[in-house]
C-alpha cells in the first residue's frame, strides 16, 4: 500500500501542521492563510474525489455555498456555530448534489462542466434575490464565528479544530479510495463501457461520489464562513469553482496528495507574490503555471520526481 | 402589468440585438468544434480583447469605430492563431479535461493582461449615431442596433461563401466531417485546425466591436459568462452546427431579454443556464447532438 517513503513523508507533513502553530510565532496574519488553505485543501479533495470517478464539475462553488449558508442560518438562530450545524450544512449540500447528480452523471465532459457552472450562477441569483428575506440578499449576512473571538487563542483553536476536519476527511477519501468502491470510480473514468461490461453500475457509483464529494464540500464551505464570519452571495463566485481545480491539477489530478501539495505550494507562491505587490500580474502567473503543467506535467507536481528519473535513465541510455 | 405590443416589440429587439453578440461567439466555436473537436472555453476572452482593441484605435483615431471591425478582425485572427499553436495544439487528443483546463488558464491569463494593459475600470464608448432612432411601429429603434444586426448578417453570409465556395472552405468542411479521410486525400489538417481557429478567433473579435460600439460597458472580465453561454448555445443548436448557432443564439437573446424584463434583471444569466439543464435533463446530448460527440 504505502511505501517507507511515503510514510515518512506523511509524517513530517503532519509534524509541520501539529507544529505550525507555535513556529508560526503566532502570527493573525500567517495563521489566517494557513486556516484558509487548509479549508481549500479540504474543498480541492472534495473536488479531486469526484475527478477520481471521471467527472469535472465547474460549479463546485454551488456545495461550497450551500454547506455556508445552512450552516450559518442554522447558528444564527442557534447563536452559535457547532458541529452540529455545519454536518447539517454537509448534508444539504450532498442531498442537493445528489439531486443535481441525477442529472449529471448520465453527461459527458463539456455537458458535464456546463451544467455545474450553470447551476452555481442560478443558485447564487435563487439566493440573493428569491430568498433574499433568509439570506440577507447581495449584502449578506454575518455569519457566527467556529470559535468565539472572547476564546484566548481562539485562532490557534480554529486552527486545530479546522486541520483535525481536514485530515479526517482526507483520511476517509483514502480509505473509499482503497476500497472496492475506489475500484469501481477508477474503473468507471478509465473506460465506462468496460466497467458496466464487468457488471459495475456506472450511474449508481457516479451519484455516489458526487455525493460524497458535495458532502465534503458543503462541509469546507461551512468552515469557511464560519472562519470568516460573513457569507454573501460571493460565495457562489466562478473564482469558488475554480481554484480547487486548479490547485488540484497543479497538485496531481486523482491523486490523495495531489490537492494538498497544489494548493500548499499554490498558496505560498500565490502570498508570495501579493508580497511583491503583483496583482493582475498574479494571476497572469498562476494562469500560465496551469497551461504549463496541463501540456508538460499532466499529472502534476506529484509526478514530478518520476518524470526527472525518467528522464535521467533516458540520458543515460543515449 | 398589462402587455403591450410595444413592450413586446422592444424586448424583442434587444434580444435580437443581444443574439448577435451569442451568434458570432457561438458559430466561432462550433466552427473550431467542428474541426478540432475542442471547445475553447476562453472565446469570450477574445471578444473582450476585440472590444478594448476598438476601443483604443477609436481613441487614438477618432474615424468611425465601425470601420475599424475589418482591423480588429485581423489582429484577433492572428491572436488566435498564436493561441491554437502555443496552447491547444499540444494537447490535442489527450482527453477532454485538458482543454477546459487550459481554457481556464487562458481566461486568467488574458483577463488580467488586459487588466495590466487597460486597467480594469469599465468604461463606455459613444456611437457617432447613438442619437439617430428610426420608428418602427410604437418604438423608436436605435440605428446602431440595425447595423448590428445587418453587419453580423453579413459576417454570417461571408462565412458562408468561404466554407461553401472556396477551395479553402472546402478542405475546412472536409476536416470537420472526417479528420483521417481529410489528410487521406492530401488535406494538411494541422493548417486547417489552425485557420478555422484564427477564423473562429477574427469572428469572436468582430462580436467585440459590435459589443463597444454599441456602447455596452466593457472591461476585462466581460467575456466569460457572454462565451459560456455561447457554448451552452451551440449544445442545443448541435455541437459543430452553424444553422443550430444561428438559432439557438437567437432564442438565447430574446429568452434572456424577456427573462430580465419579466422577472428582473438578475436572472438575466440564470435563465440561459435554466433553459441547458432543462434541456439536457430530458436529452442529454443537446437538442441536436446525436452522439454527444
Amino acid at each position: 500500500m504505502l511505501g517507507r517513503i511515503s510514510w515518512i513523508s506523511i509524517g513530517i507533513a503532519l509534524a509541520i501542521a501539529v507544529l505550525f502553530p507555535p513556529l508560526s510565532g503566532m502570527s493573525f496574519h500567517v495563521l489566517n492563510v494557513a486556516i484558509i488553505m487548509l479549508i481549500f485543501i479540504l474543498f480541492s479533495s472534495a473536488w479531486n474525489f469526484l475527478a477520481y470517478s471521471g467527472q469535472a464539475s465547474l460549479g463546485h462553488a454551488a456545495f461550497f455555498g450551500i454547506g455556508g449558508y445552512i450552516s450559518t442560518i442554522l447558528a444564527r438562530s442557534a447563536g452559535y456555530a457547532s458541529f452540529a450545524t455545519i454536518l447539517v450544512g454537509g448534508c444539504v449540500a450532498a442531498f442537493v448534489g445528489f439531486l443535481l447528480g441525477l442529472t449529471c452523471v448520465r453527461l459527458k465532459e463539456w455537458f458535464l462542466a456546463m451544467v455545474t457552472f450553470g447551476f452555481a450562477v442560478i443558485l447564487q441569483v435563487v439566493v440573493a434575490t428569491t430568498l433574499s428575506e433568509t439570506t440577507g440578499g447581495w449584502d449578506g449576512m454575518i455569519s457566527p464565528r467556529l470559535i468565539p473571538i472572547s476564546v484566548d487563542n481562539y485562532l490557534v483553536i480554529e486552527y486545530y479544530v479546522i486541520l483535525a476536519a481536514t485530515i479526517v476527511s482526507i483520511v476517509a477519501i483514502y480509505l473509499i479510495i482503497r476500497s472496492r468502491a475506489g475500484l469501481a470510480f477508477a474503473a468507471i473514468r478509465e473506460n465506462e463501457v468496460e466497467a458496466q461490461a464487468a457488471g459495475i453500475n456506472p450511474v449508481s457509483w457516479k451519484l455516489i461520489a458526487f455525493t460524497i464529494s458535495s458532502f465534503l464540500a458543503g462541509i469546507s464551505g461551512a468552515l469557511m464562513v464560519h472562519h470568516i464570519g460573513f457569507i454573501s452571495p460571493e460565495v457562489f463566485s466562478a473564482e469558488n469553482s475554480f481554484w480547487p481545480v486548479i490547485y488540484s491539477i497543479f497538485g496531481g489530478l486523482g491523486t490523495i496528495s495531489g490537492p494538498i501539495i497544489g494548493t500548499t505550494i499554490l498558496t505560498i507562491v500565490w502570498d508570495g507574490l501579493k508580497e511583491l505587490g503583483l496583482t493582475y500580474e498574479r494571476f497572469i502567473i498562476i494562469g500560465l503555471l496551469l497551461i504549463i503543467v496541463v501540456i508538460f506535467l499532466p499529472r502534476g507536481l506529484v509526478s514530478l520526481p518520476e518524470k526527472i528519473r525518467e528522464r535521467r535513465a533516458q540520458r543515460k541510455k543515449e | 402589468m398589462a402587455l403591450d405590443v410595444g413592450v413586446l416589440l422592444q424586448v424583442l429587439f434587444w434580444g435580437l440585438y443581444a443574439g448577435c453578440i451569442y451568434i458570432l461567439l457561438a458559430t466561432g466555436l462550433t466552427l473550431i468544434f467542428g474541426v478540432m473537436k475542442i471547445v475553447n472555453f476562453a472565446h469570450g476572452e477574445l471578444l473582450m480583447l476585440g472590444a478594448y482593441i476598438t476601443a483604443t484605435v477609436f481613441a487614438l483615431t477618432g474615424i468611425n469605430p465601425y470601420s475599424i471591425i475589418l482591423l480588429t478582425m485581423l489582429i484577433l485572427g492572428v491572436i488566435g492563431i498564436a493561441i491554437e499553436r502555443s496552447s491547444f495544439r499540444p494537447i490535442l487528443g489527450t482527453g477532454k479535461l485538458n482543454e477546459i483546463f487550459i481554457s481556464l488558464g487562458l481566461i486568467y491569463v488574458i483577463q488580467n493582461a488586459a487588466a495590466l494593459i487597460w486597467g480594469d475600470e469599465r468604461q463606455v464608448l459613444t456611437s457617432p449615431y447613438q442619437t439617430i432612432t428610426i420608428p418602427l411601429g410604437p418604438i423608436q429603434m436605435p440605428v446602431d442596433y440595425l447595423i448590428i444586426i445587418m453587419v453580423t448578417g453579413l459576417i454570417l453570409v461571408g462565412l458562408t461563401l468561404l466554407l461553401k465556395k472556396t477551395s479553402l472552405g472546402k478542405a475546412i468542411r472536409a476536416t470537420s466531417q472526417n479528420r483521417k479521410g481529410a489528410q487521406i486525400v492530401g488535406i494538411d489538417v494541422e493548417r486547417m485546425d489552425m485557420i478555422t481557429f484564427g477564423i473562429g478567433a477574427g469572428i469572436a473579435g468582430a462580436a467585440g466591436t459590435l459589443w463597444v460600439v454599441s456602447g455596452q460597458v466593457f472591461s476585462p472580465y466581460i467575456g466569460s459568462i457572454p462565451a459560456i453561454k455561447a457554448f451552452a448555445i451551440i449544445i442545443l443548436g448541435g455541437l459543430g452546427s452553424i444553422p443550430g448557432a444561428i438559432i439557438g443564439g437567437l432564442i438565447y437573446g430574446i429568452a434572456e431579454n424577456g427573462a430580465a424584463y419579466f422577472l428582473g434583471g438578475a436572472w438575466k444569466d440564470a435563465i440561459s443556464f435554466l433553459i441547458l439543464i432543462v434541456v439536457l435533463i430530458f436529452r442529454p446530448t443537446g437538442l441536436f447532438g446525436e452522439s454527444g460527440e
